[in-house]
């Protein structure tokens, strides 16, 4: 009697756990062997796909805007990390020492992160125009603007701009569960060394919360990779390709310059080289911390 | 002891500033949607005057250049709530089975689900696009739809936290003769609100916020979700910052909703907490 019962509920339970296969194996796999094979041959979107071996690697390889793009994610990483690694830790850093109105302050920062992307580029592209109130109060104040998002040096920084200004709430609480979960005992003990606030911050706080910044840094490096909606919409990749991400140019190489091939061999160079990135990242600074 | 609170008391004024000024852009947004566009830039913050023009242009005379903005609306809604459902309710059932059946192969289809979230989404873009053209479904509500009606990110979350519900509970229903339908509707499901509300709720804003994949696969008007159509009329009408900025608004909104409304469910699905 159980172990009929036993073995009616394995199949029930195998039979909706396939209809998830069935579903990846469409939507997921399929998709996945047409990636490999787009790879290896050349084809835009016509007829059948013709073998070209390792064509397609080479010309990625030999396509400066592919390299273009590159450099231009590892600009964005070097304005973005380190801002939004101060900011966030600011921001949880001053979050702990508020005792009233913390869920408000709170949300308003985490309020940026679950907005629209097409919204909030629109709004930063018109705040951040040439005669936006951004720059208004810039020349009110010190009598220039800034050409945030129409000149090659400052585009990209404003990019990483409104995109810190998406992630601090997130990052900055993630920052904050760390911070509230180191022992007061410790700063107790620092203190009665005679420890500085500086010392303590760089000695003690910095090296606990290492779990927490490896975590950050991981997902601002995801989002580095991924960045489409931003430069498609308030620069178009421009000025000069200042701000043409791996994304931006893979959009135009698979829809408006019909080369898919191209474009997928390109995808899976994006996704080995944050692997890679993400990879040894990890192997140098993070650590395993027992709190004894 | 006067002098802690002194600074305690900065350290409020600090944060609050920069809280607002985070805010700042969401108040520039909704003001300026209530002004004229050539007022825009040319008056303070808070100076009207202050009307529903540029949402009454959205609704009611965006037709005219072919722009049917509530229309989109609709289709955002309609496409938002459809996979929400779907993925809320297959997450259930598959998570179920992987946290409480036992059938073979079961580490595998655990271990499947991990493999998929690690490579990342724009790998997938242009053989799905392929994929939704070989079943001639471009320029369809089903290429919106279709593609996103499971989740093993859903399924995993679910699966993770029905583990967590103790067996005596089903083994109590099944005495009671309870099918798996009826433990899941009144045991699990409502042991495990949270979970459910948090893959809702991140569906929900995922789908309604992609761009992407609805500029790839939609080309008409009448089909598109409201994102696409509003990033098209910035594009060519850019210059008409009243009418874009009231389309941003509308944008946003649903989702700024659901994340005052919900916000518990969020901070949550985020692993955050604010204690």
């Amino acid at each position: 009697m159980i172990k009929g019962l036993n073995i009616k509920e394995s199949a029930q339970g195998g039979l909706i756990a396939s209809t998830y296969l069935g579903y990846s194996l469409v939507f997921w796999i399929f998709p996945f062997v047409w990636l490999l094979i787009l790879t290896f041959s050349d084809w835009q979107f016509i007829g059948t796909p013709s073998f070209s071996g390792l064509d397609n690697f080479f010309n990625v390889i030999q396509d400066p805007l592919f390299w273009k793009s590159m450099k231009n994610v590892f600009r964005f990483l070097m304005y973005y990390l380190p801002m939004v690694i101060f900011a966030s830790l600011f921001f949880a850093l001053g979050l702990k020492k508020i005792k009233y109105g913390k869920s408000f302050i709170a949300l308003s920062f985490l309020l940026a992160n679950v907005s629209s992307g097409v919204a909030y580029s629109i709004v930063f592209s018109k705040l951040f125009s040439d005669t936006g109130p951004i720059n208004d109060f810039m020349n009110s104040v010190f009598g220039f603007t800034i050409p945030w998002f129409t000149n090659p040096d400052f585009a990209m920084f404003s990019i990483a701009i409104v995109i810190t200004w998406k992630f601090v709430g997130y990052y900055g609480l993630i920052f904050y569960s760390g911070l509230v979960s180191i022992p007061k005992e410790i700063y107790d003990a620092a203190e009665l060394d005679q420890t500085g606030p500086v010392k303590r911050l760089f000695k003690i706080t910095l090296p606990l919360m290492n779990a927490q910044i490896i975590m950050v840094v991981v997902l601002a490096i995801t989002v580095a990779f991924g960045i489409f909606t931003e430069p498609y919409l308030i620069t178009g990749g421009g000025p000069l390709e200042s701000t043409t991400t791996p994304m931006v140019v893979m959009y135009e190489a698979a829809f408006q310059r019909m080369e898919p091939s191209w474009a997928a061999t390109m995808s899976i160079f994006v996704a080995i080289i944050s692997f890679t990135l993400i990879w040894v990242l990890r192997k140098l600074f993070e650590k395993n911390i027992e709190i004894v | 002891m006067k002098k802690m609170s002194l600074s305690s008391m900065a350290i409020h004024a600090v944060m609050l500033l920069l809280a607002v000024s985070w805010l700042y852009p969401y108040i520039w947004m909704v003001l300026s949607s209530l002004k004229d566009t050539a007022d825009i830039y040319s008056t303070g913050l808070f100076e009207g005057p202050f009307s529903f023009d540029n949402y009454i242009f959205l609704f009611d005379g965006s037709e005219r250049v072919e722009r049917p903005f509530l229309r989109t609306l609709f289709n955002s809604f309609f496409i938002s709530i459809t996979v929400t459902l779907s993925v809320t309710i297959s997450s259930a059932f598959i998570g179920y089975a992987l946290a409480k059946m036992k059938f073979r192969g079961q580490g595998l289809f655990k271990n499947f689900l991990i493999i998929q979230m690690v490579f990342p989404a724009f790998m997938f873009i242009i053989p799905q696009f392929l994929l939704i053209r070989e079943f001639n479904l471009i320029n369809t509500y089903s290429a919106l739809i279709i593609p996103f009606l499971m989740s093993g990110w859903g399924i995993f979350m679910v699966s993770q936290s029905f583990k967590g519900t103790p067996n005596d509970y089903i083994h109590a229903a099944k005495l009671d003769h309870a099918n798996m339908w009826k433990i899941l509707v009144h045991v699990m499901m409502p042991l495990n609100k949270s979970i459910l509300a948090i893959v809702a709720l991140f569906t929900f804003t995922g789908v309604w916020d992609n761009f992407l994949w609805p500029l790839i696969v939609m080309q008409e008007v009448e089909k598109m979700p409201l994102s696409v159509l509003l990033a098209n009329f910035s594009k060519s009408y850019g210059v008409y910052v009243g009418p874009v900025l009231a389309g941003s608004v509308v944008q946003t909104l649903p989702i700024v909703v659901l994340f005052i409304a919900f916000r518990k469910y969020f901070l949550q699905g985020m692993s955050l907490s604010l204690k």
